[in-house]
Parts: structure tokens; sequence; C-alpha cells
């Protein structure tokens, strides 16, 4: 546990010299949030729609994009570069879990921008929105655990989709496919938009679970609602790990392909 | 008692064949043609404990992949390698505690931070106790004189500089075994014999058998005592490197300076190089005349000074790559 730690640390340090990237990331990530407030402020003339007020909207956004940002550590284009040019092979010979090795070099790249942008999160949804409606702080180590499954969540999928550079020589449309369906079943919409039979399927579905579950938590939480999302995510999550494990321990075989 | 050894270890890659021209890229793209590229063929060979090996080939002679397979990164095709004991492939994690590599072309230190982190970090996945590794940096700071620069990111690092960091890099848990895919590509000559040293002190005071790659034809006369040469997957020579320099292109070069003026007698085998009134610079084809008979031939009385080389272990590298399949 400890060479993951220091892992970890290391990438916290690493992460620090790539200030102006965060800076770049902030930026854009006020021009989303800008651009959905004037989406749904066009989109609302009602009180609410699908049980989802205006406020609560912008501050879902918010959250839904939290999750994209901070989980977003580009380990897409890592793996796949990895693999493609043979340098995985450098990885192996150390004694650490490589998939795990990743997944600690990931927690500490973004535990200062996290923590940026959760601070950004927030003063966007209060300047954009306001204070959330009875909020209550008890919510908040729900929600920062499901946020922290979501994002883990999210890498092992996105790890195992560039781990499939193994046996494809172009991946990308399974990365573009898989952003599309996060986008549209959770980050731009909440599932209860949709016909109630989707929104049956898609609570169950990790999309859903990586954007919707934890944004939903925020802006209209519940003890109940927080019993049945995380242990929801805690599956999805031990599932993305075991396919990212499976996908690498195959595809390490065929590493010679690009190895050389 | 063999720390290596590999017994018909094979890899053969698959790799996907594409024709030219817009309908055979389409063509792939329906049904995928690939061929197979027999990249280490049938090696067998052991190395001794304590033993430095040089592993030497020509470009895709299949060096990297031999290494690659006995680290345990790739899996051969066919055969068998045990590497301490153990099988790379399937006990890769414990092996790793036991070996060190260090690929001259790619770094394994953090290019933003010092080296010192990127010790620091290894130490944790290495499980080093902390005085163990504090001992450990220390005498490798001084065997490699990192001291000045281990707190420079490593960008900011010359390559020299770099690579002394690379080794102490993969040294600092000990490794019984140290491969080395070459480690001194690039470096100036004095970078070069500090990085010889240190693997000769390794060698001699840890016991440590070094496996080593090069295309510098001076580390192999300066670190190993046997060299195998690898060509187009397969073992072409496996010898002494002495018995390589003495054997393999039956040459001597030899320089004469003369008290007065004079000049050599043709003789069969005996091509002369540089001549001047009071020098002449020559080689002698010892396959067709022994050298003692051209030295005898000499007039002594008029013999100033007299040297006898070697051909440069570059020249019987480079002739073994060109033959090496006719030598056995």
């Amino acid at each position: 546990m400890s060479k993951y730690l220091a892992m970890a640390g290391i990438s916290i340090k690493n992460s620090l010299v790539y200030r102006a990237n965060v800076t770049g990331r902030i930026i854009f990530y006020f021009v989303f949030i800008f651009v959905f407030f004037s989406l749904w402020s066009m989109v609302y003339s009602g009180n609410e729609i699908a049980g989802y007020s205006l406020r609560q909207m912008i501050w879902y956004v918010c959250m839904t994009e939290l999750v994209v940002f901070c989980s977003g550590s580009g380990i897409f284009g890592i793996m796949n570069h990895e693999v493609k040019s043979g340098e995985i092979a450098y990885q192996l010979v150390r004694p650490w879990n490589y998939v795990y090795k990743q997944f600690a070099s990931m927690l500490g790249n973004i535990t200062f921008s996290a923590l940026v942008f959760t601070l950004m999160a927030i003063i966007l949804g209060m300047v954009f929105a306001g204070p959330l409606k009875g909020f209550n702080a008890a919510a908040i180590p729900f929600i920062v655990v499901s946020f922290l499954l979501s994002i883990a969540m999210n890498f092992f999928f996105l790890m195992s989709l560039g781990l499939l550079a193994f046996y494809f020589e172009e991946n990308g449309p399974f990365y573009f496919i898989y952003q599309k369906l996060l986008f549209v079943f959770g980050m731009l919409l909440p599932i209860e938009f949709l016909p109630l039979w989707a929104h049956g399927i898609l609570r169950y579905l990790p999309f859903s679970l990586i954007t919707w579950g934890p944004a939903k938590m925020v802006v209209d939480f519940s003890y109940g609602y927080a019993m049945e999302i995380i242990p929801l995510q805690i599956i999805k999550c031990i599932g993305a790990i075991a396919l990212a494990q499976f996908v690498f321990s195959r595809g390490v075989r065929k590493v010679n392909v690009h190895g050389g | 008692m063999a720390a290596i050894i590999l017994d018909n270890l094979s890899k053969t890659y698959k790799v996907k064949v594409k024709g030219e021209g817009f309908s055979n890229t389409l063509r792939s793209l329906v049904k995928p043609e690939y061929k197979s590229v027999e990249a280490v063929k049938k090696v067998s060979f052991a190395v001794d404990e304590g033993e430095m090996l040089a592993f030497i080939g020509p470009n895709g002679a299949g060096k990297s992949t031999t290494i690659k397979m006995l680290t345990g990164i790739l899996h051969p095709t066919s055969g068998e390698a045990e590497v301490l004991g153990l099988n790379p492939v399937k006990e890769r994690k414990i092996l790793s505690y036991k070996i060190g590599a260090v690929f001259g072309q790619k770094s394994q230190l953090s290019f933003h931070l010092p080296p010192l982190d990127s010790f620091r970090l290894l130490s944790s996945v290495y499980e080093i106790e902390k005085d163990l590794y504090e001992k450990r940096l220390k005498r490798l700071t001084d065997l490699l004189e990192l001291g000045e620069f281990l707190d420079s990111p490593v960008r900011k690092l010359s390559l020299g500089q770099r690579v002394r960091c690379e080794f102490a890099a993969s040294l600092l848990h000990a490794p019984k075994i140290l491969f080395l895919d070459e480690p001194t590509i690039g470096l100036d000559v004095v970078v070069k014999h500090k990085i010889r040293d240190l693997i000769k002190r390794l060698n001699k005071e840890e016991g440590v058998t070094v496996f080593l790659t090069s295309h510098d034809a001076g580390d192999v006369e300066n670190l190993c005592r046997r060299a195998i040469v690898i060509d187009h997957g397969c073992v072409a020579v496996d010898m002494s490197v002495k018995k390589m320099k003495y054997d393999y292109l039956n040459k001597k070069v030899v320089s004469l300076k003369f008290s007065e003026q004079a000049s050599l007698q043709d003789m069969k085998g005996v091509n002369i190089l540089k001549s001047t009134p009071y020098a002449v610079k020559f080689s002698v084809d010892t396959r067709t005349v022994p050298i003692g008979k051209v030295l005898a031939g000499l007039d002594s009385d008029n013999l100033a000074d007299i040297t006898i080389e070697e051909p440069p272990m570059e020249e019987i590298i480079a002739a073994i790559y060109t033959n090496g399949r006719e030598v056995g």
C-alpha cells in the first residue's frame, strides 16, 4: 500500500508543475457552466421540470461537470499511448500492480485540481444559482464518498477503454461512444428527464451512476437515496476495477506487438 | 551456478500487413492479413552468477526482445527462461525485486522532479527500509558523483547526469542481476568510463551478474569476458571476448620504427597500411602467414620500436555482423 501512496505523493508534486494546465481547464469549466446556465435559463419557463427547479438544475450541472473535470485525467490517452508506443513494457519491470499504480498516479494528479474545481463549482453554483434550499451539511460525507466512487469508476472504465489498444489498432471510437453516453445519460440531463422506462434502466447503468448519482445527491439529498446509490456505485466500481485488471492481464500478453 | 537459463526461447510477433493504395486499405479493413516475424528463434544459453555477458547484435537482431523476455515484460512464444530460479513471466513481481534494468533510450525518472524524488518513490516501490535506503543512496551518490544535481529537476540535467541517475535508480534495491540495454548510448568518454567503473565495482564487490547489450565495442571489451552475438534471432557466436579477438579476424596490426631508412619486403598475407622512410604500419593475416614468420624476416638491428596491436573490437563486431551466420 505504501508504494501506491508514494506514487500518489510524487504525482501530486508532478501535478503542481502543470499549474497552467489547471488554469486553462478552469476557464473551460467556467465556459461550460455559463453555457449550461444560459441554456437552462431559456428552457425553464415554469417552476420545475421533472422535479428539478432551475436552481437545482444549475447546481446539478456544476456537479456533473465537476466529476468529469476531476476524473478526466487523460487516462484514456495515456493508456493508448503507452500501449501503442510499447512504453507500457518499461513499467512492468517494477514490483507493482500496473492498474493500481496508474490509479494512485491519477489520484495524486487530481488532488490539487479537484480542490480547485470543487471551490470553483461552489462559487459558480452560488453566483449563477444561489444557495441550494434545504441543503444539509450532514449529507457532505455521503456526497464526498459518492464523488470519489464516481471518479474511480470513470477512471477504471476509461483505463479499460484505453487498454483496448492492445486488441484494436484504433480504439478511439470506443472512447467517443463512452463520452457521449456519459454526456447524454446523466451529465447534460438528469435521467428523470427521460421516459420512465428508460429512467428505470439507466439508474443502474454505470454512465448515470458516474454523473447523475453524486449530482442528484447534492441537489436532492435523502438518506434513502444515498443508501441506494452508494452500494450500487461500489458494485460498479468493483466491476470497473475487475474489467481494467482483466483487459490489462489479457492484453499484456500482446505487448510484443508494440514493444519490440 | 547459472543465474540465467534460456532453453529454446522463441518469440514470434504477428504484424499486420497492409498493401498500398485505397483498395488494399479497404481490403485490410474487411479481411486483415498478418505475417509472423520470428524475432528470437530457439535461443539457448546460460549465464553464470557473477558473470558479465555481452549480448550483442545488429539492430533488429532480437537483443531487446530477449532482455524483455528475461525481465518478464514479454511472454515467450515457446521455450523456457529461468532467471534466478524464477519464471520471468509467471513470477514477474517476485523477480522484479531481484533484478535491475537500465534502458539507455528510456528514462525511468520523473521528468519534472529532482532525481531524489524518484529515488524516494523507488525505495517505497521496492519496500527498502529507510536506513538501508539512506546507506545505499549514499554509496551510489559517492560512486556516481550525483551529489551536485540530486536536487535539480531531471529535465535540467545533461544526458550524462541523467544516465548516472538512471543507474542509481536501478541499483537502489541492490539487484542480483543488472540488465543493461544500451546503457552508454550517446554518452561522452568520461561518463562512459564512470559507468563502466561502476559496473565493474558492483560486479566485483557485490557479485552482480551483468547482462549487457550495447553497440559500443568499448563496453564489450572493457566489461565482459564472454560475448554472445545474436543475429536474425539466432545465436551466431558464443565465445570469450579474448578468443573472439584472437580467432575471429585472424589479423594483427604491426607498427615498426627504423633506426635507418628501410622498407618492408612484400610478403603474402601482409598488407601495408602506411609507409614512411623510417616507419611502416602493416596488417598481417595470420591465416596466411604466422606473425612469427613476418617478424623473423625483419632486420632486428635496424628496429627502433615495434608495436603489435589486435584489431579494434569494433572491427571484429562489424565483421561478425556481416558474416555472423558463417561463424559458429
